[in-house]
């Protein structure tokens, strides 16, 4: 009886937890025709906007990928004083909202910013959103990756006679390489749908800095359909992303944690 | 039971522009500011307004043909100007200034009502081509206010009141009478309001002479 009611209780939570979650997602699609879609997708707007959501977005994350893998190996790989703290900094953009983020950036690269740039309002600074609000998906899995390779392997190639160098590109890396693909693909879905410090501190124009989440927000209340059409498409572009991820052997979830923070 | 539903504070929908004043003449009620066409959309998607207070008249009367809002009557006015930051990076001291290559300018985005206006004013000086100029298309005037009293943009078009709530920041630079677009506010009834009755004496207080002094005081026209 009590164990017959604790199982109704987790199958209807299971039930709620999803639908709550399926719900939204599937509503966009309910209201926006195949066809209706489709047709949006010609849309200048819509082509501008995904033009410049996978420019920005790619360039960001390959300044993550070169500046974030050897900054990952480092905090992986070296236990020194400040080391926790230095994670808890990589991991902040994660758990600060987007506006802030968008403060912290005009504040620090802003004409009367610490800096003095004149990146606000250029795509230089849609990437540094995108970038500064993606990182830690990345460097978090990177750490993880690396903390989980054998360290008498790399110990043994350096016996063997690899220097460092190539002891990190042909053992380290390889090794790694489901982690870091898998934190590369949740960096760029989070990247493509950056949206608070990219309008605080990049603007909005199309075909400059109006990415996709920005033009769903600028066609909200102008044209609903646009907004939906390209709310579908970033529905199928994450989905493709994250459906991939789960295909790829060497990427599978089994290897991909979290680092920890000590 | 009805009383305490009148006493209840009213949910009101404002123009942007409409942010610093309205709590000034009514502290009691609960403010939403937004682009006017930002909060159309929201009462469309049956966002629970009592009142709704556009910064065009345009708005408003299309939710009235669309049977979600009653009969909009005009309150205010007001007049847009082109403000610098105090710093006045890139030297503008005229709006023909900022035919200037490479000049940042902020505008509000069409659609949102001080986006429409700046672009009627542009279009009234013979200025369409300083719209190359523009850096970003933002979702309410309070946006442009910010991103020059920061000192981001070069310059951007706001209303004359905007201008007055961030004294010292920012330069004003005037704009002749002339090109200056028709800005008339309207003020409705949301007919799904729960509260009518006290959304209506609400607008009607609107119309009085303590509220429309307030409203002169903060640099709000007169409607005439």
């Amino acid at each position: 009886m009590r164990r017959a009611g604790i199982a109704s209780v987790v199958f209807v939570a299971t039930f709620a937890a999803l639908g709550f979650l399926a719900l939204p997602v599937v509503a966009i699609f309910a209201r926006v025709s195949p066809a209706r879609l489709f047709a949006q997708l010609g849309n200048p707007i819509v082509t501008d906007a995904l033009l410049v959501s996978l420019k920005t977005t790619l360039v960001a994350n390959a300044l993550v990928l070169v500046l974030g893998t050897p900054a990952a190996w480092v905090l992986a790989s070296r236990r020194f004083r400040g080391r926790s703290l230095l994670v808890t900094l990589v991991e902040l953009p994660l758990v600060l909202p987007p506006a802030v983020a968008g403060l912290g950036l005009l504040a620090a690269f802003g004409r009367m910013g610490l800096l003095h740039t004149s990146i606000p309002f250029t795509q230089a600074a849609v990437v540094l959103a995108v970038a500064f609000v993606a990182s830690p998906l990345y460097v978090r899995a990177a750490i993880a990756a690396f903390e989980a390779v054998d360290a008498n392997i790399v110990a043994a190639s350096r016996t063997l006679g690899a220097g460092p160098t190539r002891t990190f590109f042909r053992v380290v890396m390889p090794l790694a390489r489901g982690g870091l693909v898998a934190g590369a693909a949740l960096a760029f879905a989070r990247g493509l749908g950056e949206f608070g410090a990219t309008i605080m501190f990049a603007g909005s124009l199309r075909g400059v800095t109006q990415t996709l989440p920005l033009a769903v927000y600028a066609e909200f209340d102008v044209n609903f359909d646009v907004a939906l059409a390209v709310s579908a498409l970033l529905v199928l572009i994450s989905a493709t992303l994250l459906v991939t991820l789960k295909w790829l052997p060497s990427a599978s979830t089994s290897r991909f944690r979290f680092a920890t923070s000590s | 039971m009805r009383y305490a539903a009148v006493n209840a504070a009213l949910t009101i929908f404002a123009a942007a522009s409409l942010t610093t004043v309205f709590p000034q003449i009514d502290a009691k009620q609960t403010y939403s500011f937004a682009g006017s066409n930002a909060l159309a959309a929201q009462i469309r998607q049956g966002a629970p307004a009592d009142v709704f207070a556009s910064a065009n008249t345009a708005i408003p009367q299309q939710l009235y043909a669309e049977g979600l809002v009653e009969k909009p009557v005009v309150f205010t006015r007001n007049a847009l100007i082109l403000i610098v930051p105090k710093a006045n990076p890139a030297h503008v001291h005229s709006v023909y200034d900022l035919r200037r290559k490479g000049l940042k300018l902020v505008v509000a985005a069409p659609g949102v009502p001080v986006g429409d206006y700046t672009r009627t004013v542009l279009h009234h000086l013979g200025l369409d081509k300083v719209l190359a100029n523009v850096v970003s298309n933002e979702i309410d005037v309070r946006e442009v206010l910010a991103k020059v009293a920061l000192g981001e943009a070069d310059a951007g078009f706001v209303y004359t009141t905007d201008a007055r709530t961030v004294k010292g920041k920012v330069a004003t630079i005037g704009i002749r009478r002339s090109a200056q677009p028709v800005v008339r506010y309207a003020v409705a009834v949301v007919t799904s309001s729960t509260h009518r009755a006290a959304a209506r004496a609400w607008v009607k207080r609107l119309l009085g002479e303590p509220e429309q002094k307030k409203l002169v005081e903060a640099g709000f026209l007169r409607v005439r």
